[in-house]
Order: C-alpha cells, then structure tokens, then sequence
C-alpha cells in the first residue's frame, strides 16, 4: 500500500511501478502459469487497489466487471476478450484518480474511466493473438535445438511469459500515470453530466447481471434464473409489504 | 540400468521408475503448460517442457533424450487441468518405452486420443460451470463479506481445481492408459450439469437485487428502468457484442440521467 497518493511524480512514479508489476504478474497467471483465477477482474482489481490504496475502490470496479466478461472463455483456439487487461488498466486509471479527488472511486468515476478504456478487453483479445503468432517462432526454435540434441531447449517455454509481462505492464503503468488527468476531466464535468455518468453505471450494473445470466450455457438457465429473480424480488417485496 | 533380453530380440530393460521428487518437479512444470501457447502447436512446447524432467532421467543417452523430447514437441491440445491426466500418463508411457515395454508411437496415440475428449470434459466443468458459479457465489456475498468475498471466490474454485489437477496427474501416472476409466467413474458431466443450475440461480438472484438496490427505498421508476435494461440486454446481448453493449449501458445512461435527473 502507497498511503495517500499524491499527484507529484515520484508519488505517480511509484504507484506507476506497483501497478504495473501486479499487473504483469496477474495477466501471465492468466493464461500462461497456474490458472488460480487471481488474474479475474473480481480478485485483480481489488489486489491492485489495495496495492495503490483503496481495496474497495478495487472491489467496486472489479465486481461489474467479473460479471460482464464471466461468458469469455478461451475454448480451443478462440480467443476472448482480455478482461484481465480491461480490469487492471481501469483500476490503474480510477483508483488513483479516486484518491487524487479525495472521494474515493464512486459511481461517475468508475463509468468515466469505463467509457475511456472499453476499447482494451478487444485490443488486449489482439494482443494475446499476437503474441501467440510470436510464440510459433520459439516452438519452431526449441524443435530446431531438439533436433540437434539439445533436449534442454524446451525452457524456451518460460520465455513466452515476457511479452503477456511486458505489454499489460507497460498500459497499466500509463493508465496510473494518466490518472491526473481523468481527475481534471472530472473536475470540469457540469452536474447534469456527472448525474448521467452515474445513471450509466446503474445501467453497466444491469448488463453485468444480464451478462452472468448470459454466461451461463445450458438450456435451463434462462428459466432457472427467472424464477430465482421472481423468488427474490417476491421475497423483499413480501418482507417490506408484512408487518 | 540392468538389462535382459527382450521378446522381439530387443534388450528389455527392468521397469524404471522417474522418482517421487521428479514426478512433483514434472507436475509442478505442468503448471506451465501454456507460457507459450500458440496457434500451430498449440501447448506443445509447454508439454515437452513439463515432460523433461521425466526425460532426463529415463534417457541418459543425450540423442535418445533428444528424440523422445521431439516426441513431445508435436501438436498438443487439452484443457489446461485435465491436461495433467495426460502428463503423468505420458509420464508412465514413457517409463515403458524406456524400458522397451512399449512402443514410442503408443506416447503420441495416448495423447491425440485424450485430448480432445478431455479437453471438453474440462471446458464444460471449469471454464463453463465451476467459474461462473464460484464468481456469482461471492457476487451475492459481496454485501455481506465486503473484500472477503474475494476467498469465497478463490476458496470455492482453487479447492477443487487444485484437488482434481493433482488428482488428475497422479491417476494418469498411476494407471496410464487406464485413466480413462478413473475419470469415467467420477461422473464429471452430473457434476457439470448441477454448477450450471446453482449458477443460473443465483445469476437470477443478482439480477433481482441489482434492481431491489437500484429501486430501494424511494426510487421505483430507476429501479423499473434497470429492470427493463436487464431483460433488454438479455435478449440483445448475443447479436450486440460486449463492447457495444457496454457503450449502449454507457449511452443511455449519460442520455437518461442528463435530462431526467
């Protein structure tokens, strides 16, 4: 944890590299070294919040955004869209921001950094495929030392880790870098536009529910969930409505 | 290393065993089956590279041990967990073809024939079953458990991933080819088919309290409003795509609360 973040660079610097770091790390467990689903915008945001200074500012990103992306699955070789690179770059960019405001990260914060960095779950989909295409050249160069006895060349394995490493680095440590100015884009928004900012998180909220119903692929789903959304709102309804 | 002639007129070699140390450094490796994932071979360099402890110690002959790493280099695909059943059968394999028990093709048979049944077995329970059902499980708790919630996530699903990957490696080298049968009577489909409907359910949960929070006390038409959005994204979401609907939320939401609120 960082302590109160303060706009100085060293102060931005700092947050920059811790950011970055975890992130890294995260978005080569993703796919590439264990698979523990610590990578998962529900458990990444907050780690990366707490590591610039508000956990729940994290939690608060990161929920929505488990929900949105818990249909992309990597199935064969389709590739999904990176949620790991959408959930850290957003929390790099909010999160600090959130702190620099002295508000935390609230409702039209967290739909202005959305509305900024959407683009990233597609563009990191491209960069995971280029990576990939990268990875063809150092299986062609370990079967190459094979071939003339090197049996130890299957290290070349870890080397496919640097780039996942390197690139989602590099974004989140700019996104904490750019964090000033989302505060100052903040700051200059009219009141009307900051309500409609808030209003569209209330609506991001209801495309992540409609995202995990989504999510879930089995015939019965659609059904099973209505009826557990009609026993629920029935339930409150019934315990504001009895005495 | 002793040796006894063999029934093809080949030396047979007494059964060898790679060692409990180097069975955890293979499985251990196994954890990396995807560093380098790519699109010709797919998981083939992280499978020769799971497997090369195992080779180092079967083939001291460096040619030998560079021919059976080639082996390993062809065209690899499974799910990332139930590919551990097919390491440490390989693993068994090749203790028998190092021992001329068995053939070097019986290697590459065993893996073509697995992957793709096990691969499937795997995406339907953990990508498509188990994950969204942990991830929902701690969405509900979030109200109640704040960042706790995160270990209802983690618990849930690394308990019995972790428990099946080592499970799942240690049939394979125990039985070899016999895995099949092993993960036949662990009746993975039921198990799927049940995490699917704990997980509609509770999707159905979320999506009402997403409404009763934006509703509750004092607001009924926002909570109408998400409501209604909630339904509509359901039905577009398919044809819309992530990104635009995301923008759509966005939008409508600016548009909404601008001139209403």
């Amino acid at each position: 944890m960082l302590g109160p973040l303060d706009a100085d660079l060293p102060h931005l610097l700092a947050a920059a590299a811790v950011a970055a770091l975890i992130a890294g790390l995260l978005a080569i467990e993703r796919k590439g070294v264990l698979q523990l689903m610590l990578a998962r915008p529900l458990v990444l945001a907050p780690l990366i919040g707490a590591a610039l200074g508000d956990a729940t500012g994290g939690l608060a990103l990161g929920m929505p955004l488990e929900l949105l992306t818990l249909g992309g699955v990597s199935l064969g070789a389709s590739t999904p869209d990176n949620e790991t690179l959408l959930a850290a770059a957003v929390t790099s960019l909010v999160v600090p921001a959130g702190l620099l405001l002295g508000s935390g990260v609230d409702e039209s914060l967290a739909a202005l950094g959305l509305l900024l960095l959407a683009p990233l779950g597609y563009g990191g989909q491209r960069l995971e495929r280029w990576i990939e295409v990268r990875n063809v050249e150092l299986a062609d160069q370990a079967a190459a030392r094979v071939a003339k006895g090197d049996a130890a060349a299957t290290g070349l394995n870890l080397r496919g880790l640097v780039l996942p490493f390197v690139t989602t680095a590099l974004i989140c440590g700019a996104c904490v870098m750019l964090a000033p100015a989302l505060v100052l884009l903040r700051r200059f928004l009219p009141p009307r536009a900051v309500a409609g900012l808030e209003m569209g998180w209330h609506l991001v909220w209801a495309l992540s529910a409609a995202a995990a119903v989504r999510a879930i692929r089995d015939p019965r789903a659609a059904a099973l969930s209505a009826i557990a959304a009609a026993a629920v709102a029935g339930a409150a309804v019934l315990t504001r409505v009895l005495p | 290393m002793s040796e006894a002639p063999g029934a093809e007129g080949q030396q047979t070699r007494s059964p060898l065993r790679v060692g409990g140390l180097t069975l955890v450094r293979i499985f251990l490796r196994s954890l990396f089956l995807q560093a380098a994932w790519n699109p010709r071979g797919m998981q083939n360099l992280g499978f020769a590279f799971a497997m090369t402890p195992a080779l180092s110690r079967l083939y001291p002959d460096p040619a030998e041990r560079a021919q059976a790493t080639a082996r390993h280099l062809e065209f690899f695909n499974c799910h990332p967990y139930a590919a551990a059943a097919i390491i440490g059968g390989a693993v068994r394999i090749e203790e028998r073809v190092a021992a001329h028990e068995a053939k070097a093709e019986d290697v590459a048979t065993f893996k073509r024939a697995l992957g793709p049944p096990l691969a499937a077995l795997g995406d339907g329970f953990f990508w498509l079953a188990l994950r969204p059902a942990a991830a929902l499980a701690a969405a509900m708790a979030v109200p109640f458990l704040g960042l706790w919630s995160l270990v209802v996530f983690l618990g849930l699903y690394n308990f019995l991933h972790l428990f099946v990957r080592v499970w799942l490696f240690w049939q394979g080298y125990r039985l070899g080819e016999g895995v099949v049968e092993a993960i036949g009577e662990a009746h993975v489909p039921r198990g799927t088919g049940l995490l699917k409907s704990a997980a509609a359910i509770l999707a159905g949960a979320l999506a009402a309290r997403s409404v009763l929070a934006a509703g509750l006390p004092d607001r009924p038409w926002h909570g109408l409003l998400v409501a209604l959005a909630v339904v509509g994204f359901v039905l577009v979401l398919p044809r819309l795509g992530l990104l635009r609907a995301v923008y759509l939320a966005l939008v409508a939401g600016i548009a909404l609360g601008a001139s209403i609120l």
